[in-house]
């Protein structure tokens, strides 16, 4: 009797050891990374920016593999349906995107909630620019304006479902104010068409309009941080002016929902671990990208709140734009 | 701010590995200009997937030095073989072909090769001198500007046309219709998708691109058998390069020659094939001496080659700058910058402006290249004219089905590639040609976006057209080069012509 339960303890402890060691054995293969967007995009970008220093901690190596088309979604349905949860496939995941995809379009059928939120890495905030000779010097003046002449001040934004526009309407519905927004194709041509003076502003965003304001050929009127940036020390934020507009877009990492506990937690652990390297803050400071680093459930309550708001923007404004 | 971006446009251009893709592009430009039924449009076109893995700027070098190359390779079959190994080397056989026959294709290869090395070296300084120049009203382009932009690039789809202007037209407007399906820029909302996610950012531009021009172009193959090919060649055995006596003669004719090349290739719509009928032409009339053309005189295929290599930089300004194709190879081109995540555009000289200038200076030494390489190879070059179809026309079925399926990963787009090649078929089967629906497949989202763009900024006026001067400017154009294809501009110009004489 007394042997017998000897044996089924040893024969436990051996069958812990074993599954412990080959569950300390993760990541034991290359680690695919499913992109939503075409090489030399944003969530490109950030894939370039985090693999090289993730590869050295895992000691693993990533095989991007892109699938573009339908703003993400095409990769995230496949994420959400059609992937293996092993904890080998993750994918670069941008908010607004990840959400916006589902709530505006009913075609889109993955929800956030099929998904294992990793962490989260940057975020780049939004940023309303005008042209270096407007009559706008300060947000204030933007916006008195906008409130005498209702729906007259032309603002561009990146295209409808993408960030600037939630942002410009979490603007509207905090200021009560209400802007003529122009959808552009991008970021870019949103900033060209305001520093050209065809728009009188364009919501965008930090890191890409940083050079042009730098330069002075734009001029920063407020971001929608939470806290100054450290890059725009004299531009204020809209939680300043007394209006609670935080927007921009992230960029973090997913994976398929049920992933193996040890795998998520090894992932979150280097991207910690990631996060101190100094080396590793000088790369992103170099390209320009803002570090917002939440991992586990933080970045998980953060893409449901995002998911929230946005669907209920979405339901208040979307006679206007679908009928 | 220009200066450094041509500067570092040179720098770039410079690097090994751009030189070397230069080369090959060069070379395949060469090898597939030289053998008939294969067009550059097509070689850019299938070998545009293989770039994505390169930087923007070297990747659109290469095919940019393609399209050079391919401009000299197609005098090679035109001149041994009577047959143009591309539509631009049409003319080229009037005096090209004669002077072989006599025994002396090394010398129409000479001039051919020496002539289309000036030509291509003058677009190239006109593109890098103007381009610039017009770089700076970049920012004057806004929505409303480039929706005028739009309707003046749809109104000169018309002017493409070889053949029946209704077909051409027909065509066009397909390629308009096929652009609306996708996301509606304005509303978000998917139109014409049938639910199916792979539709919602719209047709693949590339996609499309490949099927339309390779798949007709493998069962054209198929069909015809080799007959064309199997002609005895002789090799060359005379000197290739011109004399100095010689050139000296020559060289009015190709500065001419490349000056209506440039002007040919900056109209919108006009390529090498009408360019080097019009070189010709002018060759003939300016020289004093007007007999032994069609019988092998240099200065006819100066005139054409020049000309055509000339069409290359000059098709390159309206791409560039505007973003119109000034040739279906340019057409592709575009497909191959927006590939690269850049929109064709104002945007090119001032956002891209590194992948811009390294494609201007890329040019210059495509030209280089093909001068040495042309000396060097010519002489191997005529073997391939004798390979078979049946090997090539299954080549490019291949190179087009993992052309496409690499664009987005996706078999759906190799399937969306057949429909296109199928489409296609049937449209050359009928004399409808394929380039005007991919111009209007190109400007249906400029168009769309636009009109919505300035709509939304002018609250509903279509006023805001006429108050911009640049758009009233080039809205004018578009209604001229509309009403010029109808039957009332031939009255109005009839009547007059009879008030002038009647005056007389």
């Amino acid at each position: 009797m007394l042997k017998k339960s000897r044996i089924l303890v040893m024969v436990l402890i051996m069958v812990f050891v074993i599954s412990s060691l080959s569950l300390a054995a993760y990541p034991e293969k290359p680690i695919k990374m499913l992109m939503g967007f075409s090489p030399g995009g944003g969530s490109d970008a950030l894939a370039q920016l985090i693999e090289p220093f993730l590869q050295d901690i895992l000691d693993t190596s990533f095989v991007n593999e892109y699938k573009p088309g339908a703003t993400g979604a095409i990769a995230w349905t496949q994420l959400a349906y059609d992937t293996p949860n092993d904890g080998y496939t993750i994918s670069v995941t941008n908010t607004p995107m990840l959400m916006t995809n589902y709530i505006m379009n009913e075609e889109i059928v993955y929800h956030i909630d099929m998904f294992d939120p990793i962490a989260n890495i940057v975020t780049d905030p939004g940023i309303m620019v005008v042209p270096a000779d407007s009559s706008f010097d300060t947000m204030e003046e933007l916006m008195a304006y906008a409130e005498e002449n209702p729906g007259e001040v032309t603002v561009g934004h990146s295209g409808v479902g993408g960030d600037d526009f939630f942002s410009m309407l979490i603007l509207e519905r905090e200021t009560g104010l209400d802007f003529q927004l122009i959808p552009f194709t991008g970021d870019g041509p949103s900033w060209q068409a305001a520093m050209g003076g065809k728009i009188d502003a364009s919501s965008n965003n930090v890191g890409i309009t940083y050079p042009q304001v730098k330069e002075g050929n734009l001029k920063a009127l407020a971001v929608y941080s939470e806290k100054r940036l450290d890059a725009l020390p004299d531009v204020p934020t809209m939680k300043e002016l007394g209006y609670n507009v935080v927007a921009g877009s992230s960029r973090g990492i997913s994976g398929p929902k049920g992933m193996p506990e040890e795998a998520v937690n090894t992932l979150i652990a280097a991207v910690e671990e990631m996060a101190k390297d100094p080396e590793f803050q000088k790369a992103a400071a170099d390209r320009a990208m803002n570090l917002d680093i939440k991992t586990g459930d933080e970045y998980w309550e953060y893409l449901q709140t995002q998911s929230e708001i946005y669907g209920e923007i979405w339901e208040n404004v979307k006679d206007q734009y679908q009928n | 701010m220009i200066m450094d971006n041509i500067l570092f446009g040179l720098t770039n251009v410079i690097q090994p590995f751009n030189l070397l893709l230069i080369a090959l592009g060069t070379s395949i430009g060469l090898f597939v200009g030289s053998m008939p039924g294969l067009s550059a449009t097509m070689a850019i076109a299938i070998l545009l997937p293989l770039t994505f893995g390169l930087d923007p700027a070297s990747g659109i070098s290469m095919l940019a030095s393609l399209y050079m190359g391919a401009m000299y390779g197609g005098s090679i079959a035109a001149i041994l073989l009577k047959t143009p190994g591309t539509p631009a080397a049409a003319a080229t056989i009037m005096d090209g072909y004669p002077m072989a026959q006599k025994g002396y294709p090394g010398k129409a290869f000479g001039i051919s090769l020496t002539s289309s090395f000036i030509g291509g070296m003058i677009s190239a300084l006109v593109l890098l001198t103007i381009a610039p120049l017009l770089g700076k009203l970049a920012l004057e382009f806004g929505p409303v500007e480039l929706f005028a932009v739009a309707v003046l690039g749809m109104t000169i789809i018309g002017s493409l046309v070889r053949g029946s202007t209704v077909l051409g037209l027909l065509s066009g407007s397909i390629g308009l219709l096929l652009a609306l399906i996708g996301m509606d820029p304005t509303t978000g909302t998917p139109r014409f998708t049938f639910g199916n996610m792979y539709l919602f950012s719209g047709i693949p531009f590339v996609v499309a691109l490949i099927g339309l021009f390779s798949i007709p172009q493998a069962i054209h193959l198929i069909e015809q058998k080799s007959a064309m090919n199997s002609g005895e060649i002789n090799p060359i055995e005379d000197k290739m390069l011109p004399t100095f006596k010689e050139f000296k003669k020559l060289i009015v004719t190709i500065l001419r020659s490349s000056g209506i090349g440039v002007i040919t290739g900056l109209i919108p719509g006009t390529g090498g094939d009408t360019a080097c009928w019009f070189a010709y032409n002018e060759a003939k009339r300016w020289a004093k001496d007007k007999t032994g053309f069609g019988q092998g005189r240099p200065e006819g295929i100066a005139s054409a080659e020049a000309a055509n290599n000339a069409v290359v930089g000059g098709a390159l300004i309206p791409t560039l700058t505007l973003g119109i194709p000034g040739s279906s190879s340019t057409a592709v081109l575009i497909g191959g910058l927006m590939v690269h995540g850049i929109l064709p555009g104002p945007t090119l000289m001032t956002e891209h402006a590194d992948v811009t200038y390294t494609l201007i200076w890329g040019l210059f030494f495509a030209n280089i290249f093909m001068f040495i390489i042309g000396l060097m190879f010519t002489r191997a070059t005529i073997y391939v004219t004798k390979i078979d179809n049946k090997v090539i026309a299954p080549l490019i079925v291949v190179l087009a089905v993992v052309g496409s399926f690499a664009i987005n990963n996706s078999f759906f787009d190799v399937i969306l590639m057949f429909i296109f090649g199928i489409l296609g078929y049937f449209m050359n089967k009928i004399d409808m040609p394929t380039a005007p629906m991919v111009i209007g497949l190109i400007l249906g989202h400029m168009f769309d976006t636009s009109l919505n763009q300035s709509l939304l900024m002018s609250r509903g006026s279509w006023m805001i057209f006429l108050r911009s001067p640049i758009s009233a400017i080039l809205l004018a154009l578009a209604l001229f080069s509309a009403l010029q294809s109808t039957p009332l501009f031939g009255l109005i110009i009839k009547t007059f012509r009879k008030k002038v004489l009647n005056n007389n």
